[in-house]
């Protein structure tokens, strides 16, 4: 390569530093932008590299329009707008790319910089992770790096020193922007509401069950919400995260009924065992917001409105686009419409006419028990006694999925069972439904959060019994109690990764296995958690909190104490610091001055050494050992003060020892 | 409107600032009541992407993007510091200033030391009604730069300097932070020799034939004084002498006149002309009488020198020409 033979000249030099953070600040953007895109940036940016280093002339305003307006028609027909969030991210990322190749003045690279730290920003649209944090860490560093190069006049410092001078600023801003994340006064946003905002498709649970497909729910490692319990957590068969609640069955699938808005009265009486606790949620673009069951009064989620349905589901009134936090209190015990009647049986007992003839004959025989909670124990005791299979891979199932389950397959998963149950107390009398939601979490021993996965998502049953209202069944922990008391990879063996069987051991996310991994996981999540608790979900109510434990803590005797005791401190190091810029040399001399003032020589303020010798020489006040050493020592001082610096490392001793004989 | 709001604060400054007015004697350290700051226009725009980056983050609820905004912003205020400190505990003294003749440009010398263990960087430096300053100066810790700020002149007399203004906008750019400095320094400006004045006044009819032997008698060189002409210069010498080794500008010198009694008396010079040109006139006897060593006496005025010739005489001839009729003459 000749291409680095000869250093580089400044500007070149401050061109590809420029081109350097650009490229930093572009890099992330790529993840999310139309590979044309980054290609054509790419291309942009190597265009601009080549024409730093070989020294070729920055290409005409001609050639670069029709490139910029192609670009433009690209971005319009790629998004079909050029105002919404992506598009307008795709559009200042070229504009960066193309004035990178228009840069004449001074100006233009405030411009460039500027741009490239709101492109930093825009970033934070499509990742908000540590690692995005770091590497737009990085890339502050870089821009302020270029940006200082750029201020040099005359004498430039190699790049280690500028960069070291970048690095000493960001060290310094650094703690005053934790301060001020921390107080800056934060309000609920959106401002306006933007174009393109919050979109794309919403995860977690939906509000849909077919038993006869597969949930890709079930293998999704994904957080679904994070609790913290101020107290013992509850027992893990306890912790039933309340969801949609599905009544109307076709046939093939259970939906939430039409019927939803009616208004009816709720019956719920609390008591047993209160447990606090917060709740994270993870944002899912949907309205769904987790309780365990059940709790005793609607939480406050902040910036949305909650309600609550007849069905006793919360929801919000927007859907959740932000990682939102709420506190909530749930009682073990409860009684939901606990009344000897209930309004709307009828609603509970639908069936879809012509599916699941045998299911629906052995539910009618149900009815010969006259008590209705004897008719759900011999359900759950025939899953208990016959062979069922807790998988998550269960065989496809045709038109009769019930009667196929229970009489062919006897394989299935939550979905499976409770939808089986429920259809055969439906056709028993009894009022039942499908719950959805989440069973159980992972507590994480680092921090005390408890994760829930979405492969935590679970699916139960409801019946109502007249006087004790609707009481939770699980029919799937009649079949594999494992699932409920320690989870789903207690029950089921996980896939092995690409269905390759030798790699089973290497599945990074066996919860179970090797310890170490599970640390590193725990470490991780730990992390990651306080990371949205305290980063990302910085909200107006926990700065509140955290400003009032502040007050609390600063103003008191101890923490003014320190204050002042710092303080003095500086004050001390000032003084003494401004005492150490007289030269020694410099204060010996001003002693001798002193003490020959004493004895009545004092020296007139323009007099020098020398001039300040023949004074001393003709004086007869002073003894003459005394007169010779003053004058040895002003010779000397006189000597050191206008000689060229020559280092006598003796010098200071010996105009010492001189001043101790002059009395 | 910025340029209107700059003029504005720059009148307003120089009315209230108590240290405009006054003379700094000696060396001033440039302590912070000295150093002014307020953001470029670069600055400006750096507050308009804060404020856009602000919106941003609480319209779109960007837990990093509240970061990101105030890392950027501080580190915006840490710029603010260090283009502070960049000028901060310089000290500054002047230098020499030697007379020159009217026309010429007078050389104030400033020194601009860094005793402190922070390398200064980007130091712009002029006169204040300079829009763009034209000195820039790196002061590594320890050293001083010395800065020669160069003056036009046109009339003869004292020539006080305006205001120095020394400006930095390192490191990124920011802010811009200055400070004035009234150097008590002034330059005293000699007449303009006057150019195709007439021969020296040598008394007597017969002195003419013999300055005319006498002038051309070539004794050697000496060293260049302000106000040799050109035709005077010995330009054979001063291109044979090399500069790396303290060449310096030579005149020749001549002999002759030697005897002559040459009375330069101000009166002497016809009324008729301008008391300027009369002035330049002098001026230029002056130094031709110097050049070719010949003792001179002058009279301006109630001012009587007797013959003499040197620098020290000279000097205090043109001085006395410089300042002849002006009012705060010392």
């Amino acid at each position: 390569m000749k291409l680095f033979d000869t250093p580089l000249t400044r500007d070149k030099a401050d061109t590809l530093l420029l081109l350097a953070s650009a490229v930093l600040v572009l890099a992330p953007h790529t993840a999310h932008l139309p590979l044309w895109v980054s290609l054509l940036c790419g291309a942009t940016l190597a265009w601009r590299a080549v024409i730093t280093l070989r020294g070729r002339r920055m290409p005409k305003a001609w050639v670069l329009l029709p490139v910029a307006v192609a670009a433009m028609a690209g971005v319009q027909f790629n998004y079909e707008t050029l105002l919404g969030k992506d598009a307008g991210v795709a559009m200042l990322v070229l504009l960066v790319a193309f004035k990178m190749l228009e840069m004449h003045a001074r100006r233009d690279l405030f411009v460039v910089v500027f741009l490239c730290f709101f492109l930093a920003l825009t970033n934070f649209f499509y990742a908000q992770g540590i690692g995005t944090a770091l590497l737009t860490l990085a890339s502050v560093f870089m821009l302020l790096a270029t940006q200082l190069s750029f201020q040099f006049t005359g004498v430039v410092p190699s790049l280690r020193t500028r960069l070291a001078m970048a690095g000493r600023t960001l060290a310094f801003a650094l703690p005053l922007a934790v301060v001020m994340f921390v107080v800056f006064p934060r309000i609920h946003g959106p401002l306006w509401s933007m174009p393109g905002g919050p979109g794309g498709a919403s995860s977690g649970l939906s509000d849909q069950m077919s038993p006869g497909q597969m949930s890709n729910l079930a293998l999704s490692e994904e957080t679904a919400f994070r609790a913290r319990f101020f107290g013992r957590p509850p027992d893990r068969q306890q912790l039933y995260w309340r969801g949609p609640v599905l009544d109307f069955f076709d046939g093939l699938t259970w939906t939430r009924g039409a019927s939803q808005a009616s208004g009816r009265d709720l019956h719920l009486a609390v008591g047993g065992n209160a447990t606090d606790y917060e709740v994270t949620l993870e944002p899912s673009q949907s309205r769904w917001v987790f309780a365990l069951e059940m709790p005793g009064e609607l939480p406050k989620v902040p910036g949305h409105a909650l309600r609550i349905s007849p069905q006793f589901e919360l929801t919000s009134d927007t859907p959740v686009g932000q990682r939102v936090r709420y506190r909530a209190t749930s009682y073990t015990g409860y009684a939901l419409q606990g009344g000897a009647v209930l309004d709307d049986a009828g609603r509970w007992l639908l069936l879809p006419y012509g599916f699941n003839p045998r299911a629906l004959a052995a539910g009618r025989a149900l009815r010969r028990l006259s008590e209705p909670d004897a008719r759900v124990q011999a359900v759950l005791a025939q899953f208990r006694a016959q062979r069922f299979e807790y998988t998550l891979a269960p065989p496809l199932l045709g038109r009769h999925t019930v009667d196929e389950f229970l009489y062919a397959t006897r394989s299935g998963f939550c979905e499976h069972y409770a939808g089986a149950f429920v259809f055969l107390m439906r056709a028993a009398g009894v009022p039942a439904r499908v719950v959805t939601g989440y069973q159980g979490g992972e507590i994480n021993p680092l921090d005390g959060y408890m994760t829930v996965r979405q492969s935590d998502a679970h699916a139960w049953a409801e019946v109502w019994l007249a006087g004790r209202g609707w009481i939770r069944v699980d029919p799937t922990a009649a079949v594999a109690p494992e699932r409920v008391r320690r989870g789903l990879d207690a029950s089921v063996p996980r896939p092995a990764p690409f269905g390759i069987e030798a790699l089973r051991g290497m599945n990074p996310f066996q919860r179970e296995g090797n310890p170490w991994l599970l640390q590193l996981r725990n470490t991780a999540s730990a992390l990651n958690n306080g990371w949205n608790q305290w980063v990302l979900n910085y909200t107006p109510e926990r700065q509140s909190d955290v400003l009032r434990g502040l007050r609390d803590k600063l103003f008191g005797w101890p923490f003014i104490g320190l204050l002042t005791g710092i303080c003095l401190l500086v004050l001390l190091a000032r003084f003494f610091r401004r005492r150490k810029e007289i030269h020694p040399i410099d204060a010996l001399y001003s002693t001798l001055c002193k003490r020959l003032g004493q004895a009545g020589l004092a020296r007139a303020h323009d007099e020098g050494p020398s001039a300040y010798a023949a004074r001393v020489a003709g004086a007869a006040a002073l003894a003459p050992q005394s007169r010779d050493a003053a004058m040895e020592f002003l010779r000397r001082y006189s000597a050191w003060r206008y000689a060229p610096p020559a280092a006598d490392p003796r010098l200071k001793s010996t105009l010492k020892s001189l001043l101790s004989q002059v009395r | 409107m910025a340029r209107g709001v700059r003029g504005w604060l720059r009148r307003a400054t120089g009315h209230w600032l108590p240290r405009a007015g006054t003379l700094d004697d000696g060396e001033v350290v440039i302590s912070q009541r000295r150093v002014f700051i307020v953001p470029t226009r670069a600055g400006l725009g750096f507050a308009l992407l804060l404020a856009v980056l602000l919106v941003g983050s609480i319209n779109y609820m960007l837990g990093l993007g509240f970061g990101l905004t105030f890392l950027a912003l501080s580190c915006a205020m840490v710029d603010m510091v260090h283009t502070y400190r960049n000028l901060a505990q310089l000290r500054l003294r002047q230098g020499r200033v030697a007379p020159v003749f009217a026309g010429e440009e007078v050389q104030f010398e400033l020194q601009v030391a860094n005793r402190t263990r922070l390398a200064r960087y980007a130091v712009r430096a002029d006169f204040a009604d300079m829009r763009e300053p034209r000195h820039v100066a790196d002061i590594a810790p320890g050293v001083h730069a010395t800065l020669t700020l160069a003056v036009p002149t046109a009339t003869r007399g004292w020539l006080e300097p305006g205001r120095v203004k020394l400006s930095t906008r390192f490191p990124l750019g920011l802010f811009v932070a200055w400070s004035y400095w009234r150097p008590a320094a002034r330059a005293l400006v000699y007449p303009r020799p006057e150019d195709g004045a007439p021969a020296l006044p040598l008394a007597g009819g017969s002195g003419s034939s013999l300055r005319a032997a006498g002038s051309d008698d070539f004794a050697g060189v000496r060293n260049y004084q302000a106000g040799d002409s050109p035709r005077q210069m010995a330009w054979r010498q001063i291109a044979r002498l090399d500069p790396d080794i303290g060449g310096a500008l030579v005149s020749k010198h001549f002999e002759g006149g030697g005897g002559e009694e040459l009375v330069l008396d101000f009166d002497a010079l016809p009324t008729s002309l301008d008391v300027e040109v009369r002035l330049s006139r002098m001026t230029r006897w002056v130094l031709e009488a110097e050049s070719r060593a010949l003792p001179y006496a002058f009279r301006l005025g109630a001012m009587q020198l007797a013959p003499a010739s040197g620098a020290a005489h000279q000097a205090a001839c043109l001085r006395a020409l410089a300042l002849h009729g002006l009012k705060d003459a010392p």
